[in-house]
């Protein structure tokens, strides 16, 4: 049992309502970077976004096709395994959807795999029926190189480490391969409402 | 420090690195934004000058904080002391140099650090090069050479923004005058009237000026906030000094 | 935030490395499997992400990762890492 120290609260906001902070979590104001590694700094002419391994025919997008594509803005909740929440964040970026819509599989897994070469894994279930982006714009700016721009993988739902910065892909594998964090201990799938952190969560 | 402890660290045997809880026994002022914490801290097994601590405060809901502090006393001293900066934004800081009180409590885990050590047997000659708040582990490793009477020639560089932020500047006129030790300072924004030291960032011509130069093969160590660590290896390494000989611990953006 | 604030030295972790292997390994001497420099911990590069990522000071490869959860903490670790542990 630690000992409590007198008069310490830290900066955590205290007013939010309850049904909005999954277990284990606390609300910030700030957006803390967090990172695996330096920032890449892939040029937008060399960047290119795309689907592959078990689908039908690959497909790439490079930057000005991906920015031609519908796009949504969003605001949602971002969850963070390391317990910091920030709430109404706002995204601009092409649903998964809208991504899959070209490619044919019938694979369930997905490997996302970034420039820097991070990477994660979920099921292709989370990534679908609109609860999935590549974002390129936050708060309505360009996304920021040291939070993932020019484009990151966003699935809110899921805690934070899922939103892949510097996406470039998305790999459909038949079975989940760990990824980056899930084969150094953190949870397959990431559900911060069941606090799905780590192995055998 | 108690006889097991010290023989355990003496034979290299394993001292459990666990969280253990730290009672602040005095709290020293050292500037307007800086305070040094003595604390009892009951299993402490010592430390080498240079390293640190893990500190963590829990508060009353469980919410629990986590930061590293470098050790201010030498390892001859009873009890452990850590000098904590307070900067503006920062969670923990603020904290420990504005709200804690005599009798308060929080965790520590070490020491910790092995990698940037210095003792008395290690040799020299010494570089010491501190930027800001980094001059706490280095201060530990001075008052450990002054507490053994060492020998080993020692060049201390500290730069500040000024005079007032320099840390322990009554103990560092007075081990500056002792044989074989030098200290100068460089205060980078504000100088007081009729000021001789330096009054730039630190480069070059400046470690030229203070230090051994490379080929007296001195013993190099480095510690302040990330941008200034880097500056200064920079130099050091341009003036011929082999990046093996220099040992960096850098805090982070702001030194928190 | 610069680049270079970004990550810290290898002492940065070195309180979370001894609650998971028992003693102090900042000084530990790492072969990086990539561009081959040997490097103790302490000169490495650690980024923190969902948990600790300890990098190649040379060529920025991965070294190590480590997760504290719960009850255990697992490393990852690439390289050929010297590892002396007291005994206990």
């Amino acid at each position: 049992m630690s000992p409590i120290s007198r008069g310490f609260h830290g900066r955590r906001r205290r007013d939010i309502d309850p049904a909005r902070i999954p277990p284990g979590q606390y609300v910030v104001d700030d957006f803390p970077v967090l990172s695996a590694g330096p920032t890449p700094r892939t040029p937008l002419e060399q960047w290119t976004f795309t689907i592959g391994g078990e689908v039908d025919a690959p497909k790439s997008w490079p930057w000005d096709e991906l920015l031609a594509l519908p796009a949504e803005t969003i605001t949602v909740d971002i969850h963070c395994v390391t317990k910091w929440s920030k709430l109404d964040t706002g995204w601009t970026g092409v649903s998964v959807d809208t991504l899959l819509e070209s490619v044919d599989t019938e694979s369930q897994y997905v490997t996302a795999w970034c420039d820097g070469g991070y990477t994660t894994n979920l099921p292709l279930a989370d990534l679908t029926g609109g609860r999935a982006w590549v974002a390129y714009r936050f708060d309505g700016a360009p996304l920021h190189p040291e939070h993932g721009g020019p484009a990151r993988l966003l699935v809110p739902h899921l805690y934070f480490w899922k939103s892949a910065k510097w996406v470039r892909g998305l790999t459909l594998t038949s079975a989940d391969e760990p990824g980056f964090w899930e084969a150094a201990g953190y949870h397959n799938r990431g559900d911060p409402w069941k606090e799905q952190r780590y192995w055998n969560d | 420090m108690e006889r097991a402890a010290l023989l355990e660290r003496l034979t290299g045997r394993r001292a459990p690195i666990v969280w253990r809880t730290a009672t602040v026994r005095e709290i020293v002022p050292e500037t307007a934004q800086a305070n040094t914490l003595v604390l009892d801290v009951p299993g402490w097994p010592g430390h080498l000058a240079g390293q640190h601590v893990d500190l963590r405060l829990t508060a009353e809901d469980g919410y629990q904080a986590e930061r590293s502090y470098s050790i201010a006393s030498p390892p001859e001293s009873p009890g452990l002391a850590l000098t904590v900066v307070v900067f503006d934004d920062g969670e923990v800081s603020p904290y420990l140099v504005e709200e804690l009180r005599v009798g308060d409590q929080f965790e520590v885990r070490g020491p910790v650090g092995g990698y940037f050590t210095w003792r008395v047997e290690d040799g020299g000659p010494l570089l010491l090069i501190a930027g800001g708040s980094g001059l706490v582990p280095l201060m530990a490793m001075l008052r450990h050479h002054a507490a053994q009477a060492s020998t080993v020639p020692v060049s201390m560089l500290v730069s500040a923004r000024s005079l007032d932020d320099v840390l322990y500047r009554d103990e560092l006129a007075g081990l500056g005058g002792r044989d074989g030790v030098a200290v100068s300072y460089t205060l980078t924004r504000e100088q007081p009237p009729g000021w001789t030291g330096f009054e730039r960032r630190v480069d070059g011509e400046m470690l030229t000026a203070v230090g051994p130069n490379a080929g007296e093969h001195p013993h190099v160590f480095v510690c302040g906030p990330t941008a200034f660590v880097e500056s200064v290896a920079d130099r050091l390494v341009g003036l011929g000094h082999p990046p093996g000989a220099i040992r960096a611990e850098r805090f982070g953006p702001t030194g928190e | 935030m610069s680049e270079e604030a970004l990550w810290l030295d290898g002492n940065a972790i070195a309180g979370l490395l001894a609650e998971a292997f028992g003693a102090e390994l900042t000084n530990t001497a790492r072969g990086c499997q990539s561009c081959g420099a040997v490097n103790r911990l302490g000169a490495h590069r650690v980024y923190r992400s969902a948990g600790a990522v300890v990098r190649c000071p040379v060529c920025g490869d991965l070294a190590l990762r480590i997760t504290k959860l719960p009850d255990r903490h697992v490393v990852v670790l690439a390289g050929t890492w010297t590892l002396e542990v007291p005994q206990a």
